[in-house]
């Protein structure tokens, strides 16, 4: 059972992993994109939750805390650099 | 920025993850992790305190100077060679001490924890000094 | 423990690093502790090179994994006088710094970072593991690149770019040769790698992997045809700064070519070290017809260094006792030669407030002591006896007739002279011709700075004499150190333990 529901989950988070990609691609305005990298982040985070879970290692979660950090940070520079008027 | 989301989320967010570095340290010895992981995860917390609060305010949640830190850290790092050497054994030959302490059970202190608290401090420092300098050029 | 001393080296420029950087507001504190770090470090490489030169070749297991499991620091004849040289050139340039260098940065963290800079190189020195020396390479450049961009000029910051990029190509392909040869033979233990490379490794293979790390530690050691970013980007920096760089950081380059072509791939020296003789030759002479075609100060020295790489790296290719034995005291030769130069061009800048030959003029009459050094130091270089540059250049040529190689004899000689001759024209314009009438205003500091930067000046005019006349002496330490070299078992057996071979 749990293989099979890995493998479908894993196939959800990569879909939407190549649709975000495509909005990272086409823009239009820098903040789809800063959005589109979240997402991004996101994903990988869900990823490696799964991948956790698939082979029972706990230890993996720890890199999803750090990456779900470093990915909530980049946002908010983003975020502030924007907000201060750089470049659209 | 001034967002009243973002500051109290961080006022929340920012101990745990101080909390979770030395979670990353102290994990380092047998599993993933380490000083110079849990470094990084400690220089984003201050970071995001930078990005919330400024970057003076973070300079004083510090407290420290980040230079100060990174010469401390290396100074911890270069120190824990030296038991080794009043041991009569080549440089930077682990050497542990068990003991039990109350409430937390048998654990075990040595100077290669010492060495990731040296590296700990180290990285820091100097990513917060390469941080907060590039902040405030702004 | 005897093995102290070997970690002295490593651990004395962190400690210092480390304090300065706790102190970091108090530039007088940094650079107490620079001068108090510099002497310690020279006093240990001196205690560590009397030791092994008494007692053999010196090994220290980091952490007491043995090998070649663990990392070794390992110190023979040569690795302990490169270990001492270095030293003593920090405690040139750090006193020279005291006065030459602007206050903006020295607050900057510059007395840290000429302590992490020897660190790495005194590490470089003294590792016996290939991965440790990449780190130790990494860490140098790391050093070097803030040194070099630090203070944020124009043409600082693209001299730096250059310099940085190609160091980085260097490091990656150096990082692959390590890398492929982990896979091939499993260890970077260099006494292990010298064992097993020369028994179950195919030679062709060894002879692939050997000019992979030609080709890294050639960029770095800046030989033909890798050297162009040496002259790009080593005038730019403070004359102190670029003093150091031109007295070391190539010298590593050359110092881990000559130990991986001595030790690890001597499988098939008719190829390789054949290969090193024809570069060493085109070194030698693109560099001193570069700087002939220059008319800056500096210029036609960074030229030069390039040069003295190939004189270096000719002891190497040559591989009988006396040429390597020419290409140690060569090497220290140099390093004292050419950093007393760059001195002498910064002692010559604050004088007269230019480095341009067309303005210079009058020296010789101005400052007679100065004109003095500069004659010692340039004719060292250009090979007149009785000072160093004789005794070395005399042994190389020596060793190149033995065996033939007329060539590269012709080469080290004409090139010998074309040094001699962009040597005078440094002396004719800068020292000899009429200058102009009124002495340039000096900058804050006056006279009492120039005096102060004179003393490692003299100091190292005087150890270039030394070398001269003591030669004796050196040239039969460098041919104790070129024996090791020239004898792996050595080595092998003192890192491996005598039952290994």
């Amino acid at each position: 059972m749990l293989p099979i529901v890995v493998n479908v989950v894993l196939g959800m988070l990569g879909l939407a992993l190549v649709l975000t990609c495509i909005r990272l691609l086409r823009g239009p305005s820098m903040a789809d994109r800063v959005v589109a990298l979240d997402l991004i982040s996101t994903l990988a985070v869900g990823m490696i939750c799964v991948y956790a879970i698939s082979t029972d290692q706990d230890v993996y979660l720890r890199d999803a805390i750090v990456l779900a950090v470093i990915a909530f940070l980049g946002t908010t520079a983003f975020a502030n650099y924007l907000g201060k008027g750089g470049q659209p | 920025m001034s967002s009243l989301i973002l500051r109290t989320a961080t006022r929340y967010i920012q101990p745990i993850l101080v909390l979770f570095s030395v979670f990353l340290l102290l994990a380092g010895h047998n599993e993933p992790g380490g000083g110079f992981a849990g470094g990084l995860v400690a220089a984003a917390a201050y970071t995001l305190y930078a990005i919330a609060y400024g970057v003076e305010e973070a300079r004083r949640l510090l407290y420290v100077s980040p230079q100060g830190l990174a010469g401390a850290g290396l100074l911890a790092a270069a120190g824990s060679g030296i038991p080794s050497l009043l041991y009569g054994k080549p440089f930077m030959t682990g050497l542990w001490h068990e003991g039990d302490v109350p409430g937390f059970g048998e654990i075990a202190v040595g100077t290669p924890l010492l060495f990731d608290v040296g590296v700990y401090l180290a990285v820091i420092g100097v990513t917060l000094s390469i941080v907060l300098n590039l902040a405030e050029e702004e | 423990m005897s093995n102290w001393l070997l970690t002295l080296p490593i651990l004395i420029p962190l400690v210092t690093a480390a304090t300065s950087l706790v102190f970091w507001r108090s530039v007088r504190t940094q650079r107490a502790a620079a001068v108090i770090g510099a002497i310690a470090l020279l006093l240990a490489a001196l205690a560590l090179a009397a030791r092994v030169d008494a007692e053999g070749i010196q090994v220290m297991q980091a952490g007491a994994w043995e090998a070649p499991f663990g990392i070794s620091l390992v110190a023979d004849l040569f690795s302990a006088i490169m270990v001492t040289i270095a030293a003593a050139m920090g405690l040139a340039i750090v006193y020279y710094s005291l006065w030459s260098m602007d206050r903006e940065r020295e607050s900057f963290c510059y007395y840290p970072l000429l302590q992490v800079l020897l660190m790495g190189v005194c590490g470089a020195f003294l590792t016996g593991d290939l991965f440790n020396l990449y780190v130790w390479f990494e860490v140098m450049l790391m050093a070097s690149f803030v040194l070099l961009s630090l203070g944020g000029e124009r043409p600082q910051l693209e001299g730096a770019i250059k310099y940085v990029t190609l160091n980085l190509v260097s490091s990656a392909v150096f990082l692959s040769a390590v890398g492929i040869l982990y896979g091939i033979v499993g260890s970077l233990n260099m006494a292990d790698l010298a064992v097993k490379l020369h028994g179950e490794t195919e030679p062709v293979m060894a002879t692939t992997l050997a000019m992979m790390f030609l080709v890294a530690f050639g960029i770095k050691a800046a030989i033909f045809p890798l050297f162009f970013w040496l002259p790009a980007s080593y005038h730019t920096p403070p004359i102190a700064v670029t003093a150091i760089f031109a007295g070391l950081l190539t010298k590593v380059g050359v110092y881990a070519l000559m130990r991986v072509f001595t030790l690890l791939f001597t499988q098939d020296v008719g190829f390789t070290h054949t290969v090193i003789l024809v570069l060493s030759g085109f070194t030698m002479v693109t560099g001193v017809l570069g700087a002939a075609a220059q008319n800056e100060f500096r210029r036609i020295l960074t030229f030069h260094i390039v040069s003295q790489i190939g004189y270096l790296i000719m002891g190497l290719a040559l591989f009988t006792p006396l040429a390597l034995a020419g290409s140690v005291y060569y090497m220290v030769h140099v390093i004292i030669a050419k950093t007393n130069l760059f001195l002498i061009s910064g002692v010559v800048h604050a004088s007269e407030g230019t480095y341009e030959l067309g303005k210079l003029g009058g020296l010789y009459k101005r400052r007679p002591y100065l004109s003095l050094a500069f004659m010692i130091s340039a004719l060292a270089l250009a090979g007149i006896p009785p000072l160093s540059g004789f005794f070395a250049k005399y042994s190389l040529v020596a060793a190149g007739l033995d065996r033939g190689s007329y060539g590269i004899v012709a080469a080290a000689l004409g090139v010998s002279v074309l040094t001699l001759f962009s040597m005078t024209k440094i002396w004719a314009a800068a020292f000899w011709a009429p200058g102009p009438a009124e002495p340039a205003a000096l900058g804050p500091g006056g006279e009492r700075r120039i005096r102060a930067m004179m003393v490692p000046v003299a100091a190292l005019a005087g150890a270039s004499v030394a070398m001269g006349v003591g030669a004796e002496y050196f040239i039969g330490l460098s041919l104790r150190a070129s024996a090791q070299l020239l004898d792996p078992n050595q080595y092998i057996g003192a890192v491996l333990g005598r039952n290994a071979l």
